[in-house]
């Protein structure tokens, strides 16, 4: 008796270590890919210290959207809630000349706005979550161009430091505080863990899952405006863009969470989702070194993503897998 | 006189036009282990799971101790002192032990929305102690822990906060020995403490032995209730049945000699953490045991047989030298497979009895071309459904609707219309009443006298005793011993060689 409980602390700490050491190996491997290829122009401590910067942003809305997905929902909305929580901010910022105030407000209210919509949305609606968030999406597109004119919005210069360090990172690390103590200290976090593991059961404990549903994506819309944050103080303006194209931006953040979902089971979800960001942008500025085409660095993130995954999923022989 | 813990009043209870359970009306007492007894079907666990929140009531009353109550869901029910244990698992796997046994009850340990994990683990850690679990940890995830275990872990959820009513829902058909003997232990202590157990089991013997009073309920109708000890198990089996149960319960014959034709042969089969080096033939008209410990290997056995076990070595073939290796092969070749798991392993739970019925023999249901023939689909479901006597509304009704019972019918139903020749079931009977539990040994007697051979993995001794011409013991994942047919063999044959 005692023998199982002594192995079973020694899984624990090796899952995870290994978890740990499976995320830093890919950091540094990708990194000496590039390097001997391109030596001159890629890795050195100014350019990770860029691509890592690169990485706190969306790694900040990816932490949220963990809760999401680990409840075994989807959003495709998410391009679409930085675009339009990040021109909302701007204009608040600026426009009713509310600074920092109205910057960091208005983006985190309107994507925690959004989030409310969607998670309401599904849980009235009773169809599936990629559906109702890609229809929302257009509609948040929509919303964002008539706000912005049908152009784009630029935040002023003198409201920008979280483009930069260290406000970039204090702002990031902050999300990343909340988001840990979501899951591991609260009520929510439990409950986002039992609801994603049976939702029948979580029902019959008294959790009330569509409510906690609803909060997952209001947490998760919420975070996304963080990102909406440093999105908007990095780039300075924001384009409001029609017709999906805002998607582009899921890709990254859902990235991120596929590590965090693999991870789980080590126990470290959100350092994954952090580091398995920065891995990320590793191999993006890497191809940008290299001077490939955005075809090519599209097929090797996505060819990326399924060998990450498959590897760091422990799925038993006849496992059903959906 | 025993003073009256709770009162069932009128009880009512319908899924569509199927009615569960019909106007039933009963008392339980303080102090008393209650069971509640009944063919499958009967209404025993829709009457519980309304008692506890996961079912609504349509009609009638709870009374607890004299208020009535109404439990919308599991949390509620323990809110107003009533809890239960189910038969599957019932903890939820992404959680700590101690996230599982106070899920729904955190507020104690919540300060400003921030939950206090360590003083939860310290509580959860004492519970385990004290009920004699230490070596579960509050704080390890509840992944960690095999099956029993986790049982172990509900007990304390159900318990800990000593709830007036605990059910216990066939729950002991899960478990091993040493777990069966852990939760009579705290049924007893339930009991001691003035409290009361709703204890629900297939278990005949099991139900004399550890309850003092005993309701019956047959088709969702309340029939009687009795005290233990003025009852024997044949008048309990007449009370569920409605009839004297007649005729041999088991196979009667002994000393008839099983025929030399060997028509599937396993070879040296592994599976690595499973079995190791498993040999042996099985011959027309036999049926052929395996007993053991749960995880001594013996289920591992019929997937193997079945080609449905990954990384198998060693071979699996049939007379004719035709090696079975996957689960396409074996069904072509007239092999059927029951699992254990049943719901997960046997039958599609959101299809209907027609389509879970149909499913292996489709090819020879079809019309023109690959079209398939909805009236000869119908036809051949209704005509199997009725040999197995399920109780179902008709063959378009879903399986999930169905009970335990029901749902293996379905399962037989489904390899007798397919005329399989080797059959491997595995825990035939496992959660089933004694009436179908007699229909499945007397189905099995007349295949062995069709000339068809079956392979019988059973956890239940006396049911391999009474029904096989051979039994292999299995223990550590080898054969550890073979015992003949005999009228004088017994439990403890079997047993000393199990463990």
């Amino acid at each position: 008796m005692g023998s199982s409980e002594s192995l079973s602390a020694k899984n624990k700490l090796s899952g995870r270590t290994a978890g740990f050491l499976v995320l830093f190996l890919l950091v540094i491997v990708s990194w000496a890919v590039f390097k001997i290829i391109t030596p001159s122009n890629f890795g050195a401590p100014k350019n990770l210290l860029s691509y890592f910067e690169a990485s706190l942003m969306v790694s900040a809305g990816a932490v949220g959207f963990y809760f999401v997905m680990v409840m075994g929902m989807f959003d495709f909305s998410i391009g679409a809630n930085i675009m339009l929580s990040s021109i909302v901010g701007t204009v608040v910022a600026s426009r009713f000349g509310l600074g920092y105030f109205g910057l960091i407000g208005g983006c985190v209210l309107t994507g925690a706005i959004v989030g409310l919509l969607n998670g309401f949305f599904y849980v009235k609606l009773h169809i599936p979550s990629m559906i109702v968030t890609t229809g929302l999406a257009l509609i948040y597109e929509a919303i964002a161009s008539y706000i912005a004119g049908g152009q784009s919005a630029t935040l002023p210069a003198d409201l920008r430091a979280f483009g930069s360090m260290p406000g970039n990172l204090i702002l990031a690390v902050i999300a990343f505080l909340i988001a840990y103590l979501l899951l591991n200290y609260t009520r929510i976090g439990t409950y986002t863990y039992a609801i994603g593991s049976d939702e029948f059961v979580a029902k019959n404990m008294g959790i009330n899952v569509n409510k906690y549903k609803v909060i997952a994506f209001i947490i998760s819309g919420a975070f996304f405006g963080i990102e909406a944050v440093l999105t908007i103080s990095y780039g300075s303006s924001m384009v409001a863009e029609t017709g999906m194209l805002s998607m582009s931006r899921n890709f990254y953040p859902t990235m991120g969470c596929f590590l965090g979902l693999a991870m789980k089971k080590n126990g470290i979800p959100i350092p994954a989702i952090i580091i398995g960001e920065f891995f990320l942008q590793i191999i993006y500025y890497g191809f940008v070194a290299l001077g490939a085409p955005t075809a090519v660095n599209d097929v090797i993130s996505g060819l990326a993503l399924l060998i990450i995954v498959t590897l760091t999923t422990k799925t038993r022989k006849g496992d059903i897998v959906k | 006189m025993s003073e009256v813990r709770l009162q069932v009043q009128n009880l009512c209870k319908s899924f569509g036009i199927t009615k569960a359970v019909q106007n039933v009306s009963f008392n339980v007492n303080k102090g008393e282990v209650h069971a509640l007894i009944g063919e499958n079907g009967s209404g025993k666990s829709t009457l519980t799971n309304m008692l506890t929140g996961i079912y609504t009531i349509d009609s009638g009353h709870f009374i607890l101790d004299g208020k009535e109550i109404h439990p919308k869901n599991q949390v509620e029910a323990n809110n107003e002192g009533v809890s239960i244990i189910v038969q599957e698992l019932g903890t939820l796997s992404g959680l700590t032990v101690a996230e599982n046994i106070f899920l729904g009850h955190e507020e104690r340990f919540v300060k400003y929305g921030i939950k206090n994990t360590r003083a939860m683990n310290k509580e959860a850690q004492q519970l385990l102690n004290k009920y004699g679990f230490n070596r579960i940890r509050a704080g390890a995830m509840v992944d960690e822990y095999n099956f029993e275990d986790r049982k172990l872990v509900e007990i304390v959820k159900a318990t800990y906060f000593t709830p007036k009513i605990v059910v216990i829902d066939e729950t002991t058909t899960a478990l091993s020995q040493e777990g069966r003997e852990e939760l009579y232990k705290h049924m007893n202590r339930i009991r001691e403490e003035g409290n009361t157990v709703i204890f629900i089991s297939h278990d005949l013997p099991e139900v004399l032995r550890m309850s003092d009073t005993i309701t019956i309920l047959r088709d969702g109708v309340y029939i009687d209730t009795v005290k233990s000890a003025d009852v024997t198990e044949d008048d309990l089996k007449r009370l569920m049945v409605g009839r004297e149960v007649t005729g041999d319960y088991y196979r009667s014959d002994y000393g008839e000699k099983v025929s030399d034709e060997v028509v599937f042969s396993v070879r040296n089969v592994s599976v690595p953490g499973q079995i190791s080096d498993i040999s042996f033939d099985l011959h027309k008209g036999e049926i052929l045991g395996f007993g053991g410990l749960s995880e001594s290997g013996m289920h591992e056995i019929g997937k193997a047989c079945f080609g449905a076990s990954f990384d198998r070595s060693g071979s699996v073939t049939l007379a004719d030298g035709t090696s079975i290796d996957s689960i396409p092969k074996a069904i072509k070749h007239s092999i059927a497979y029951t699992s254990k798991d049943r719901d997960n392993e046997s039958v599609v739970m959101n299809q209907s009895i027609g389509d879970n019925i149909c499913l292996p023999s489709l090819d020879d249901l079809r019309s023109v071309l690959f079209f398939l023939s909805k009236s000869k689909m119908k036809q051949f479901a209704n005509e199997h459904a009725a040999e197995m006597s399920v109780k179902m509304v008709n063959t378009n009704q879903f399986v999930s609707d169905l009970s335990g019972g029901n749902k293996q019918k379905v399962v037989l139903a489904r390899w007798i219309g397919k005329d399989s020749d080797i059959l491997v079931l595995d825990s035939p009977t496992r959660g089933i009443d004694i009436k179908v539990k007699q229909d499945i040994y007397q189905l099995m007697d007349r295949m062995r006298k069709q000339g068809k051979s079956i392979i019988m993995i059973s956890e239940e001794l006396m049911e391999l005793i009474g029904m096989c011409d051979r039994i292999y013991i299995m223990k550590d994942g080898k054969i550890n011993g073979e015992l003949h047919r005999d009228p004088d063999l017994d439990e403890n044959a079997l047993i000393a060689q199990m463990v």
